[in-house]
């Protein structure tokens, strides 16, 4: 019977002890994700800062890729015909992130298969005074960095 | 009748308005245009064409501010100053503005894509000195 009754008494203790422990972890799961949600916040706050208003101005910059022809009688023409082909790739980057990107899709499904997927994506805008911060010509690829200063005048006309 | 010093004063305003006339036609006017293909990130096509504007441009707005300075060695053909400064001239162009049009095509995930940047054809004024030429766009 004292066996019993001690068996009880500690079963007792441990499941207190186990509840305790239990809600600590609870407790700290809550912490960590409340320091997450923190922690996401800065983003946040910087994404709102990029918002383009009045009497404020953004700077927006892209890296564009080109690659030289094959039939380059120099390295010289390479690297110009490179650079031309990167600038082109740059421009294109910032004039889709200025303007967006229409884009439209077709699947061809037959017999519950897909025979034909096609997307097709095109973007059309006017780019001044870009000018070019970093260029880089390495095992055949250039790379060149180009960004431009936008105001709220400017992308409302 | 008229007097002696009516005629003169009319000889001198002939002789201003011939002035004036001469060194503005100094100043040459020339239409170019440029344009260039890139396809799946290669160069693919470039043409830069420059002409004599034959018919006068609209001179309404010139900005000076946007003006380029090349220099000339002697040569008086713009065609063949440019083909020397050819990569100062088109950042030149750049900076002046191009017209972006860019077409992607995925098919069965195989991508193909083509960019094409132009200059329409725009009317630049063009001042030939001694040692360099001012090349300034008229809009």
């Amino acid at each position: 019977m004292k066996y019993a009754l001690l068996f009880i008494v500690l079963i007792g203790v441990y499941s207190l002890f186990a509840g305790n422990a239990n809600k600590e972890k609870y407790e700290n799961s809550q912490v960590s994700n409340e320091d997450t949600q923190t922690a996401i916040s800065p983003s946040q706050t910087d994404a709102e800062e990029k918002v383009l208003t009045e009497n404020k101005t953004i700077r927006i910059s892209a890296v564009g890729q080109g690659v030289a022809p094959v039939n380059t009688i120099s390295p010289a023409q390479a690297y110009a015909l490179a650079k031309r082909a990167a600038i082109a790739d740059a421009y294109r980057i910032i004039a889709e992130k200025v303007k967006g990107v229409r884009v439209d899709g077709q699947d061809l499904v037959k017999n519950m298969m897909v025979q034909r997927s096609t997307v097709r994506t095109s973007v059309q805008a006017m780019i001044k005074n870009a000018n070019i911060v970093e260029t880089n010509f390495k095992d055949g690829l250039c790379e060149v960095e180009i960004e431009i200063v936008l105001s709220y005048s400017q992308f409302i006309q | 009748m008229r007097s002696r010093d009516r005629d003169r004063s009319f000889l001198l305003s002939i002789y201003s308005i011939v002035l004036l006339h001469s060194l503005a036609l100094s100043a040459s006017e020339y239409l170019i245009s440029y344009r260039y293909t890139v396809k799946d990130a290669i160069l693919y096509n470039e043409t830069l064409s420059i002409s004599h504007a034959m018919k006068k441009c609209d001179e309404k707005n010139t900005f000076t501010k946007e003006e380029l300075v090349l220099e000339n060695g002697g040569i008086t053909n713009l065609q063949t100053i440019i083909s020397k400064n050819t990569n100062e001239f088109i950042d030149y162009i750049h900076k002046l503005g191009m017209h972006i049009q860019h077409k992607d095509l995925t098919v069965n995930l195989q991508n193909a894509s083509t960019t094409v940047l132009t200059l329409k054809t725009s009317c630049f004024k063009v001042d030939f000195n001694d040692t360099f030429v001012r090349i300034v766009p008229l809009k």
